[in-house]
């Protein structure tokens, strides 16, 4: 579950998982129905009715299971059980401003719930934080007038963290980078 | 000739493929959307070419400032000039063609030249250094100035340019709709397959220009407000409101968004009317008008406020049942898509399936359309979005929607073309162009959604670092094989004969 929740893979393979049976089955029709003396079929009207609730039910019931799996991995909720696990967060303020990012720390503890409160001081800015394996753990949209937007977030594995920003922010967007440190906890 | 007719006729390439007859009897409803579907594709060969670019500035290691040239140029054209003027174009023609209304008069003259020349504006700024990608960025064209990026004048132009492209879009076209839909008189001698609202065929079209209309306006206020200041018609304390980047980022998405989806029903509904003509038995029907409408009817209800998913990473600024709902929207669109793919599938399945060219490019569009409906959902649960957002996987998306509707909109056109121009179209090589196009498009989407998996951020001009590059290459190959697929479809279109009797209406709508 955390695979599939916590990473751009785990979201690849869902979506493989709803696009597969829709493209064989669509593609297996229209070859069927097309091709030579394939012709019209006489399915009758129940046939139709069951295949109709079938696929409807399916439809649903993938809405369903899929969403309702993702909530406790959506920031909003995990941050919110971590407010209220009784371990007071570590709390950063990091200010974005073209093209750099002002942290007030850049090291912490694996372990230890850390709240990133994160501003933009002028244009739109992003602010991603990559584990040491490549994967983004975690990106924030910071629209300037929208306040501070704030995320708790408890780093499993130590190592250095990329940060980047992923919304266009002009001619140095790709240089908007910056980088933490997280070390292993005193056993 | 009318004055659009003429222009198309006077275009070298691209005027010959869309060039009216001589003397055309639907010219009224021909003309203006030939013009229009002319300058649209000379907009996606530009708009190609420069997506081209980007992989290849990247592997050359070029200059980043032409990275971000090409980015902007290339999302503004392929999203607005291109497929929305094609859309524009072919849309007008078969509503034409279906209520028996002529495209004629101011409304669709100003479409054609806002969308042309507001493009060309656009394209101007752009090559004067403002380079803000198609999604604007609200504030960054005026930071941009405070830090010296670009000029201010290149900002004003650029505006002007998106206020000309914004007008034809959520004023011009669906007034020209509604228009020919409640008011105009029918003159029955252009009455090709009659449609009335309640038919599925036209029941989109008539949602699409009161979505363009409505969730438009609000941006339309706003971005004239900020026009005005720019030109020094009002002080900055009479538009402060609108110039809130709060503001402007809300009401750009929750048109932008809907621009998307308005786009998508109308194609639906273009789908709808188009399949049931191709059918094995000669039946002409969908399999159930009331699955079909509901369908639309759900797409419409779901994806007004599906908008919401843009903005869920800016938690607690966009409050959590914000994000919930923009959640189930998204994934409410996806149940009027299963229920689009069931009355398709049952369509054909009952019927059987005259394979002709137009119906396999609207079908295999169809497939691309889907597929990408896959990838906007998952992107659009919440907790996906924070691992998603800012990456390929949305530069993909947005390609990928782009590219089904294309594809989508071309199967129609090939659908109209005999009407539209008096010629005929060798279906054998038009085969080729479905082939490629697909395998292009399946291929370049998914290079974009695996690229965003890995965390490759869009909108980036560093690609050599993480490996990223790989999936430089495989988009840059899968790109040239959709380029090479829009030049047979060229071909093919430019080697059209005529047909030789009078004008046969058999294929027409
Ligand atoms: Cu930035």
């Amino acid at each position: 579950m955390e695979f599939i929740y916590q990473s751009g893979w785990g979201a690849f393979a869902v979506m493989l998982l709803l696009q597969i049976p829709f493209l064989v089955v669509f593609l297996w029709v229209i070859n069927h129905k097309s091709g030579k003396g394939a012709g019209p079929s006489n399915t009758s009207a129940a046939t139709v009715s069951r295949l109709k609730t079938g696929w409807l039910t399916l439809a649903i019931a993938l809405f369903l299971v899929i969403n309702l799996a993702s909530i406790r991995f959506i920031p909003a909720i995990y941050s919110a059980r971590a407010a209220t696990s009784g371990v007071e967060p570590i709390d950063v303020k990091v200010e974005a401003q073209s093209w750099n990012y002002d942290m007030s720390a850049q090291e912490f503890v694996a372990g230890k719930p850390v709240r990133f409160n994160v501003v933009s001081l002028d244009t739109v800015h992003g602010f991603a934080v990559y584990h040491p394996d490549g994967r983004v753990l975690f990106t924030m949209m910071l629209v300037p007038g929208a306040g501070t937007s704030s995320l708790t977030y408890t780093f499993k594995d130590p190592g250095t963290y990329k940060i980047r920003c992923l919304e266009y922010c002009g001619m140095a967007h790709h240089e908007m980078n910056d980088e933490i440190t997280v070390t292993a906890a005193a056993s | 000739m009318s004055l659009p007719a003429s222009i198309v006729a006077s275009v070298p390439v691209f005027g010959t493929m869309f060039k009216l007859e001589e003397k055309d009897e639907f010219e009224a409803i021909n003309a203006w959307p030939a013009a229009m579907i002319m300058a649209s594709f000379i907009w996606f060969t530009a708009a190609v070419l420069l997506g081209i670019s980007m992989p290849l500035v990247q592997m050359l290691g070029l200059d980043t400032s032409l990275f971000y040239t090409a980015i902007t140029a290339h999302g503004a054209a392929m999203a607005f000039p291109y497929v929305f003027q094609l859309m524009m174009g072919v849309g007008l023609h078969r509503s034409g063609g279906c209520l028996g209304k002529p495209v004629t008069g101011i409304i669709p003259a100003l479409a054609f030249w806002f969308m042309n020349i507001g493009g060309i504006l656009f394209t101007i700024a752009i090559l004067m250094g403002l380079k803000i990608s198609y999604a604007v960025m609200y504030p960054l064209p005026i930071v941009g100035v405070q830090t010296g990026q670009w000029s201010m004048t290149s900002v004003v132009i650029g505006f002007s340019g998106i206020a000309l492209i914004l007008l034809t879009v959520i004023l011009l076209f669906p007034l020209q709709v509604i228009k020919m839909l409640f008011f105009d008189k029918e003159r029955a001698e252009l009455v090709l397959n009659r449609r009335t609202l309640g038919d599925p065929g036209m029941l989109g079209m008539a949602m699409s220009a009161f979505v363009l209309l409505i969730m438009g306006s609000p941006l339309l206020v706003v971005a004239s407000a900020v026009l005005l200041f720019l030109y020094g018609l009002v002080p900055f304390a009479w538009i402060a409101w609108a110039a809130d980047p709060m503001v402007f980022q809300f009401v750009f998405y929750i048109f932008a968004h809907n621009l998307m989806e308005a786009m998508a029903i109308m194609v639906v509904s273009a789908v709808y009317a188009t399949l049931p003509l191709y059918l094995a038995d000669g039946t002409r029907e969908l399999y159930s008008k009331k699955m079909a409408n509901l369908a639309l009817w759900i797409l419409l209800i779901t994806s007004v406020t599906s908008f919401f998913h843009h903005f869920y990473t800016m938690f607690p600024a966009l409050p959590s049942a914000l994000s919930y709902h923009g959640n189930i929207m998204s994934w409410g669109t996806a149940v009027g898509a299963a229920i689009t793919i069931f009355t398709i599938s049952m369509t054909i399945w009952k019927h059987g399936l005259r394979a002709d060219v137009g119906v396999m490019a609207v079908l295999m569009g169809f497939v691309l359309y889907i597929l990408d409906g896959a990838s906007a959902i998952v992107t659009s649960t919440v907790a996906w979005s924070y691992q998603l957002h800012g990456t390929m996987w949305q530069a993909g998306h947005t390609m990928a929607v782009l590219v089904a509707m294309s594809m989508m909109w071309m199967g129609v056109l090939l659908h109209h073309y005999p009407v539209l121009t008096g010629r005929v179209v060798d279906p054998t090589k038009g085969k080729w162009f479905v082939a490629l196009y697909t395998i292009g498009a399946i291929g370049v989407s998914y290079s974009f959604l695996a690229a965003g998996a890995a965390g490759m951020p869009r909108r980036f001009a560093s690609w050599n670092q993480e490996g990223w590059m790989t999936y430089g290459y495989l988009i840059l190959f899968f790109g040239l094989m959709l380029a090479l697929s829009m030049v047979i479809f060229f071909i093919t279109i430019a080697g059209s004969r005529a047909i030789d009797t009078t004008r046969v209406t058999a294929p027409a709508e």
